[in-house]
């Protein structure tokens, strides 16, 4: 067990490093928008001072050294911690992450509850209730929620509530929307306004994730019905529940684990795109933002550090799951 | 007894002359198979085929929908491979109605609209016609970059296997911990807002998947008696590459380019609707949506969301049902969940 996560750990380490050389290369492709916006922030009169201010915009970066010694730069900064300051408001990037982070986590936590909630229950009944009616309709629903992506349902959920229910969240600025102490006096402050402000996203993001999880917990459950233990406690006259449950459920819930840290890359996509129809000040309105304004600290940083999660977080999975199953070390 | 049998087999074996080779069942019926057999796989190629075949010829121009160019699929018939498709913005009360006088913006569906008009007065059905253009060049453009470059990788990195294949492999993972979404943000705001360059964004971001399919399926192929065949004889690595795997392995990569299709233009059509800005502008199903969650009116109805997210809707459940049918006719090993 240990060799085993010594070997992922490495390897998930690799992993990492050729993330953070791909950002370096892929924002060293074009970096002329980059120099013009940091000129332009500098009042210029004539052709002459504005290649002047070009040039010193261009030192500052540190864009007129070799790539390889800009490369070093880029990964000791990166060893320290530092991630560089944003272009626009000349903020610390790290500690800007710090702070918009937790709408963001907030929002993929409620969809991955939302998907759970929607998803297992629905899978078991659709899978013990195998092609009864019941089952068909429950995986109509699943299809069609599959069909339906995100950003297109969101839309229509936005302009119905808006148009026939005169319904539209409140809007906070993001530091009030996680405040501490939690359950604030003031108005527009706290739990109930939060909530308010999360629970359509997460509901709509949550059901399209848990569409994904339900047929495959579906496919898994059937498999487990069939084996020789779940008829061996049926034999043995255990109740229903017992069976389904206990014996049945926790074993098809294995895999289903892994599909989960699997689509965690779709929820922080989905993140994104339900953030930016919401306005949900949380990284993934920051870095639509940011992109617009060719703001690359920004965008380096953020992709970095949601690349560097996503892969910590399917080593967690690995682990969990070759701790779960011990057959998959030796595979 | 044994020598009565061998005499007796080749009379048994000269056959009747009355007695034919069963035949092969015909095209019609073959067809006739499928769509009894997958309905819904019906369902999704009807939707396919109604999608390419909007594209293919100028509406009729007495619907009030603008002339056309005859370009179907964003190339012209006759050029030797896809040539860049520029629309052309030429709509009917577009862009001269916004010079001369009021736009007829927000129009209720009629015989002269058929899906009523937008924002700027453009009739609805014909930039979802335009936008349905892009999304198939698009779409076809990127599958093929992915399928290409997909299938190299898969292919190299199975054969050899040893620390090549776990050195592409793990090059591969962290290319797939990136959120594709981010990913192509990130590439497309790098250059100007281009149609080939956002479908190379595309296809960049799915040659993971494609390369991960391929290679799991000639990590068997390659143990087959007829590759170890092959290489007894003498062929190198590279015939036996191109030659008896590549051929072997078109059922799941023909799969796979289907089912990429409606990936893709989900993926194009969110892109246009995330960063309008950083993408070409011409008509395109995720603008269309972002308008109208923009600048609906209040008094306007809600079938202009409907047109347009219907039609991405439509869209890619078509070529999702049309891709599963297909897996499960060409290669049901593929099926998952």
């Amino acid at each position: 067990m240990q060799q085993y996560i010594l070997r992922r750990s490495l390897l998930n380490l690799l992993a990492i490093f050729f993330v953070v050389t791909l950002i370096f290369l892929l924002l060293r492709i074009d970096t002329g928008h980059v120099v013009t916006m940091r000129a332009q922030q500098t009042q210029t009169a004539s052709a002459e001072a504005e290649e002047a201010a070009r040039q010193q915009v261009r030192e500052d970066l540190g864009l007129d050294k070799p790539l390889l010694v800009q490369y070093r730069t880029y990964l000791w900064n990166l060893v320290h911690g530092d991630l560089g300051e944003s272009f626009q408001a000349r903020e610390d990037v790290i500690s800007e992450i710090g702070d918009r982070i937790g709408p963001s986590l907030e929002l993929g936590l409620l969809q991955i509850m939302v998907a759970l909630v929607v998803a297992v229950p629905i899978g078991v009944i659709s899978a013990i209730r195998q092609d009864t009616a019941i089952d068909y309709v429950l995986r109509f629903f699943a299809i069609a929620l599959l069909g339906i992506p995100v950003f297109v349902l969101a839309v229509f959920v936005l302009t119905l509530s808006a148009q026939k229910f005169g319904y539209t969240a409140p809007y906070t600025d993001y530091k009030d929307l996680l405040p501490f102490p939690p359950f604030a006096t003031e108005e527009g402050v706290g739990v109930w306004n939060n909530l308010q402000i999360m629970f359509m996203p997460a509901i709509i993001g949550g059901l399209g994730t848990g569409a994904i999880i339900m047929r495959f917990l579906r496919s898994q459950m059937l498999e487990v019905l069939r084996q020789d233990y779940v008829r061996t406690a049926w034999a043995k006259g255990l109740r229903e529940r017992v069976i389904i449950l206990r014996h049945s459920l926790k074993n098809a819930m294995i895999p289903v684990l892994t599909v989960v840290g699997l689509l965690l890359g779709i929820i922080v996509s989905g993140n994104v795109v339900l953030e930016t129809i919401f306005f949900i000040p949380g990284i993934g309105l920051w870095i639509v933002n940011a992109i617009g304004e060719y703001d690359y600290p920004i965008v380096q940083g953020v992709v970095l550090v949601v690349a560097g999660v996503l892969v910590f977080i399917n080593l967690l999975v690995d682990i969990t799951y070759a701790w779960l199953d011990p057959r998959i070390r030796y595979g | 007894m044994q020598a009565g049998d061998r005499q007796a087999q080749p009379a048994v074996l000269a056959a009747p002359a009355e007695w034919t080779l069963p035949k092969r069942p015909s095209v019609a019926a073959n067809v006739w198979r499928f769509v009894r057999r997958k309905p819904l796989g019906t369902f999704g190629m009807l939707l396919v085929i109604v999608m390419v075949a909007m594209t293919l010829g100028p509406p009729k121009a007495e619907f009030g929908t603008p002339e056309l160019p005859d370009r179907p699929l964003g190339f012209e018939l006759g050029k030797p491979f896809m040539a860049k498709y520029e629309a052309q913005a030429v709509f009917r009360g577009g862009v001269v109605n916004a010079l001369i006088g009021p736009i007829d913006q927000w129009l209720k569906p009629s015989t002269q609209h058929w899906l009523g008009t937008d924002r700027g007065g453009h009739d609805t059905y014909s930039r979802m016609v335009f936008a349905a253009r892009r999304s198939l060049f698009i779409g076809l453009w990127a599958l093929t970059f992915a399928t290409i470059v997909g299938c190299t990788i898969g292919v190299v990195s199975a054969y050899f296997r040893g620390w090549s294949d776990t050195l592409i492999q793990r090059l591969m993972d962290s290319l797939q911990a990136f959120p594709a979404l981010l990913l192509l943000i990130m590439i497309i705001s790098l250059f100007e807002p281009n149609l080939t360059i956002m479908a190379i964004a595309l296809g960049f971001v799915g040659v993971t998947s494609v390369q991960r399919i391929v290679r799991g399926v000639v990590l068997s192929t390659r143990e087959e008696p007829y590759v170890e065949a092959a290489r007894v004889l003498g062929a190198s690595d590279l015939r036996t590459m191109v030659f008896h795997i590549l051929p072997n392995i078109m059922a799941p990569v023909i799969v796979v380019f289907s089912i990429g299709l409606g990936t893709v233009i989900l993926a194009e059509a969110a892109l246009a609707f995330i960063v309008p800005e950083s993408v070409p502008s011409d008509p395109s199903w995720g603008i269309m949506l972002n308008v109208t969650r923009d600048s609906l009116p209040p008094e306007a109805k809600g079938y202009h969301t409907v047109a347009a997210g219907g039609a991405i809707v439509l869209a890619v459940l078509g070529f999702n049902l049309a891709g599963d049918a297909l897996r499960d006719v060409l290669d049901p090993r593929l099926r998952v969940g």
